[in-house]
């Protein structure tokens, strides 16, 4: 009983001091907010040595887009933002594609015992263009975006101005405008 | 006495029968395009002032016309479609109250907004799997039909609901207005059979229309949605859901449609017979048959004719709050038309 009640003791001794101990940890930085992105368009960096500051030119079509985007805050996310953004709308959009294809398997099998071949010729002619057409634009999809910006470094030398695309975001807070531009460390020729 | 094979027909107008079809079908293809043309027009050119007119006017009367369809329809024994008509009728007063009950949940704080897209989802879904349910009834009271494709496609549909739930909404918003010209389609098939080889023609005047439309106003500026109404009117047709497009060119393709719609409901099917005449309820089988309700069918039509006043009446009342109203309400004439499209092919 007196080693129980002394164990008990020491336990809790351990489980306060532990408190004591995560009292002292700091306070976790908050997370920064994510920027919401509002409007996608284009940017392009142009060195000018005869200038005395650095100007953004927007031109009126653009400035009355970003506008009406952001009076719409935002407007609404896209179809691939909504869905990533929702567990509960891809999870049953993938059950409902799942039994899409289960079912239309089960009709395809009784199709095909029925000798319903031009409905079987039908299904098969459109998997056959929807899958030519997938591997047609995941072919020519283009390449990352970051991949434009690579040569900024060097173009700003040589003075060339690089284009690139560009994502609007709106940010809290009070601070100036802030360009991030995606650049990768790519390791140097006889770095490795 | 002369023989009637040798009286010379020239001097008669469309004393054959072959030449009068083919005259009475020709009036019927201008008409049709005239029509067409001109709803385009209009629709393209003041697209917010003809969407208030067009629906002021013709929204009740429309729906008028397509409850004494339905009721046409509707037969007097049910029979073999006991099921079929259970379904549907229960499809139909769940679905609208549901869709009914969306607004009046999210306004009273039941859900965020946020959880919007997942109640239209729920809501696209039940709609497609009653219609699939639907589909599936009609396909069995006929053994040379094989139908059951319906389930995989309601199911392919429900998986792109729920990527966009919205967008699916508003694809509803547009194929609705198409659905009269199938019917339309049927019942020219059924009673002027001569006259459907020119209409199906004149219907591919309507994606060049409409492709017109495109060319024209996808550059303009969208409309001053500025005071409420407009405003309405812009997100009714997708101006929320498509910001990039402009909402001069949303209203008037869904103007247009719309014109359209009314059009076939009002003038096109009961000048066809397909409604039989307005004022005499024995070309409806239910009040017709031994141990009908002719009364009690009188009364709904004549029921439905004082809320078609009412409706005029709340539009000039307050245009707006029941233009909300109605396209709420409108959802169950939307629905009903599923199951009775459905017999008609």
């Amino acid at each position: 009983m007196k080693r129980t009640l002394i164990l008990s003791t020491a336990i809790c001794a351990l489980l306060a001091s532990a408190i004591y101990a995560f009292g002292d940890i700091a306070r976790p930085k908050p997370t920064p907010v994510e920027g919401k992105t509002i409007f996608y368009t284009g940017l392009t960096v142009v060195p000018d040595s005869k200038s005395y500051e650095a100007r953004l030119q927007i031109s009126q079509e653009t400035l009355k887009r970003i506008q009406a985007a952001g009076a719409n805050n935002g407007g609404p996310a896209s179809v691939v933002q909504g869905v990533m953004h929702s567990s509960t709308r891809t999870i049953m959009a993938g059950l409902f594609m799942f039994l899409a294809v289960s079912f239309a398997g089960v009709w395809f099998a009784r199709s095909s015992q029925r000798r319903n071949h031009k409905a079987v010729a039908a299904v098969l002619l459109i998997a056959v263009f929807f899958g030519i057409a997938t591997v047609i634009v995941r072919a020519n999809a283009g390449p990352p975006g970051y991949i434009r910006w690579q040569n900024l470094p060097q173009a700003l030398k040589d003075g060339k101005a690089t284009s690139g695309g560009l994502n609007i975001e709106i940010v809290a807070g009070d601070e100036n405008i802030k360009l991030i531009i995606p650049l990768r460390n790519t390791p140097k020729q006889g770095e490795e | 006495m002369e023989r009637t094979a040798n009286i010379p027909l020239a001097a008669w107008p469309f004393a054959r029968p072959a030449d009068r079809t083919r005259v009475s079908a020709r009036l019927f293809a201008a008409l049709l395009v005239a029509s067409a043309c001109v709803s385009a027009a209009l629709a393209s050119w003041l697209p917010l002032q003809v969407s208030i007119v067009t629906v002021f006017l013709f929204a009740g009367p429309h729906n008028w016309f397509e409850l004494r369809y339905f009721l046409m329809r509707l037969p007097a024994r049910m029979g073999r479609s006991r099921n079929f008509f259970a379904v549907a009728f229960a499809g139909i007063g769940v679905l609208t109250l549901g869709y009914l009950a969306l607004p009046a949940l999210y306004y009273t704080n039941v859900w965020s907004g946020e959880n919007w897209p997942l109640a239209i989802a729920t809501w696209n879904t039940l709609l497609l799997l009653w219609l699939a349910a639907l589909v599936i009834l009609r396909g069995r009271q006929n053994s040379s039909r094989d139908w059951s494709w319906a389930l995989p496609a309601a199911f392919g549909l429900c998986a792109v609901n729920w990527l966009a739930p919205d967008l699916f909404s508003l694809a509803i918003v547009y194929l609705h207005p198409l659905v009269a010209l199938w019917f339309l389609d049927r019942h020219l098939r059924r009673t002027r059979s001569e006259w459907l080889r020119t209409y199906r023609r004149c219907l591919l005047l309507l994606p060049l229309l409409m492709a017109g439309m495109f060319w024209q106003l996808s550059g303009t500026p969208s409309l001053a949605d500025d005071n409420g109404l407009a405003w309405r009117i812009t997100q009714h047709a997708g101006g929320q859901l498509l910001p990039n497009v402009s909402t001069h060119l949303l209203v008037s393709m869904h103007v247009f449609l719309e014109m359209l719609h009314y059009g076939v409901w009002i003038i096109a099917l009961p000048l066809i017979g397909a409604t039989g005449a307005i004022w005499s309820t024995k070309t409806i089988p239910l009040a017709r048959r031994h141990g009908g309700f002719p009364k009690f069918i009188a009364a709904i039509l004549i029921c439905s004719l004082f809320v078609v006043a009412v409706l005029w009446m709340g539009f000039t009342v307050n245009y707006a709050a029941t233009r909300d109203l109605y396209f709420a309400v409108a959802m169950a004439h939307v629905l009903a038309e599923a199951p009775f499209l459905l017999r008609m092919i």
